[in-house]
């Protein structure tokens, strides 16, 4: 997908985390929009993010039905919340499926794939 | 202005869910299934002046009213189709209590069902077909399971708030197969199963088991709706709408405010103002049943347990058609079947059938109201309806 800004949210080689955020209304705005959804008055603009935040909830996939994941079973995929309160989805990696626990706190990290790069989570220390 | 009991189920039939349609489409079921609802009302077709349809599953959906309407040589002056999901059932009743009561039109067929093809239903593209954009973009990246693992993240995040556990949701599926040994249409009803049965069965996305997750069939079922005053006059014990509410606050449960707490809050709230009634009046509870854990959110949302009690809540009661809770007395989808859209449905004509005092080995004594939730999505759209043997129990 094409976000406001050009950036694609994948975009091979991305370091930082940036969410919309809609000043008039003081919230964080995901999935991208094109106008907040909150007030539907105001373009938002994109902030970086903390990169931290705590595993809201998740799942352990233990089969996988779409090809590029069956080798990668089992997989946790998750919703986190960030400290700027917004949720994401996204997987937890470099932890056990069986280790994953609701309130984990996380951080940041990222899976370099062939042509894009994908924000994913690993337990903070 | 409240229509509370102003319309009413006049005729329904449904169709055993089958895991083959034999070659059959779905305009062919459909087709089926309303000549035996028009004979169940004891009209003729030329009666039927509205129509209401839920997307087929297979088939393109392009005009799918009128590819309907031609279909069955109907010419309504009233037609839509209803596409909230898994409450489309619901919401068409709904609709269809509205239009009768305006006036648009007399009699309305609400049909719903179709063929499912396991071929589209496991592609790419079958799935891609049932994921909007922001999910096709910000979700499949990360490898979800479709719907099982929507209601997995739900279920995980219950667990942890209120301690809900595996076995409580397990017992859903029990006592509804129960249910299922007595209606001879259900899909799974040779078999009872055990709590221990449910948990040893493979763990498909935590903590949902194979057991728990419904079968997806082909199938149709057709309820007719009439203003209350020409149903009085037909065959059929009228079941009237007493009460009809709707709400929506998500469509992908990434992006509820809470995962835990649905909108089941306002719709089952709105349907119960509308009736003047309270979950402790109604004999018989009809809820959508994709997995336990919709089962358990629906049940507290709806105001018949606290918040977080669910669990303990089906612990607690008998949901067999003989116990003190009856609930999903069709074995539910888990054990009934899930034909496409028309597995809302059989919500309904569950409830209708007992009302009626028409299920006979799992007839229901106590069979005056009865409250049926339809569920879109992940916990997403909701329409429940309130339905009552007495048009005036409410005021």
């Amino acid at each position: 997908m094409t976000l406001d800004n050009g950036e694609k949210w994948f975009k091979k080689g991305r370091t930082a985390l940036k969410i919309q955020y809609c000043p008039a209304c003081e919230k964080y705005i995901f999935f991208p929009r094109e106008m907040c959804p909150y007030c539907l008055e105001v373009k938002p603009e994109w902030k970086e993010t903390t990169g931290r935040g705590i595993i809201y909830s998740y799942t352990t996939v233990r089969r996988s039905s779409l090809s590029e994941f069956q080798d990668r079973v089992p997989y946790t995929y998750a919703m986190v919340e960030l400290h700027e309160g917004i949720r994401i989805p996204t997987n937890i990696i470099n932890c056990p499926v069986d280790r994953v626990r609701i309130g984990m706190p996380v951080e940041l990290a990222w899976i370099e794939e062939s042509k894009e790069t994908i924000p994913v989570f690993r337990p903070a220390p | 202005m409240n229509i509370s009991g102003r319309a009413a189920v006049s005729g329904m039939a449904e169709l055993k869910p089958e895991i083959d349609a034999g070659g059959r489409s779905s305009l062919e079921l459909l087709s089926e299934v309303a000549s035996r609802a028009i004979k169940d009302a004891g009209l003729r077709k030329s009666d039927l002046d509205g129509l209401l349809v839920t997307p087929p599953a297979e088939d393109s959906c392009f005009m799918w009213p009128a590819q309907v309407a031609e279909y069955l040589k109907m010419s309504p002056s009233y037609i839509n189709m209803v596409e909230l999901g898994g409450a489309s059932a619901c919401a068409a009743i709904t609709r269809a209590a509205l239009a009768v009561t305006a006036g648009l039109c007399r009699h309305c067929l609400c049909l719903s069902g179709g063929i499912w093809d396991s071929q589209v239903f496991n592609s790419q593209e079958g799935k891609m077909a049932v994921m909007s954009r922001a999910e096709i973009d910000f979700e499949l990246p990360y490898g979800p399971m479709g719907f099982n693992s929507g209601y997995a993240l739900i279920a995980q995040r219950h667990m942890y708030e209120f301690g809900t556990t595996v076995e409580q949701m397990a017992k859903i599926a029990v006592d509804q197969r129960q249910n299922a040994l007595a209606n001879p249409d259900a899909l799974f009803n040779k078999q009872a199963i055990s709590i221990e049965d449910v948990l040893n069965s493979p763990l498909i996305v935590d903590p949902i088991h194979l057991l728990e997750i419904v079968r997806p069939c082909s199938g149709a079922a057709a309820v007719i709706i009439s203003r209350s005053e020409e149903a009085i006059d037909m065959p059929n014990v009228p079941v009237y709408l007493l009460g009809m509410g709707e709400a929506c606050t998500h469509n992908s449960i990434i992006y509820s405010d809470s995962i835990t707490v649905s909108p089941v809050k306002w719709s089952a709230a709105r349907a119960f103002a509308m009736a003047g009634l309270k979950p402790v009046d109604m004999d018989l509870l009809s809820l959508y049943d994709c997995y336990p854990i919709t089962v358990i959110v629906t049940l507290e949302d709806a105001g018949f347990c606290d918040k977080g009690a669910g669990g303990f809540f089906v612990q607690s009661h008998d949901l067999t058609y003989r116990g003190d809770l009856p609930l999903n007395t069709h074995g539910g989808q888990l054990s009934f079947g899930q034909p496409s859209y028309a597995g809302g449905m059989s919500h309904v004509t569950e409830a209708v059938r007992q009302l009626r005092g028409e299920a006979e080995k799992r007839q229901i004594k106590n069979n005056r109201l009865a409250f049926v939730n339809g569920n879109g999505g992940v916990m997403s759209t909701q329409s429940s309806l309130i339905l009552g043997r007495d048009k005036h129990d409410v005021r």
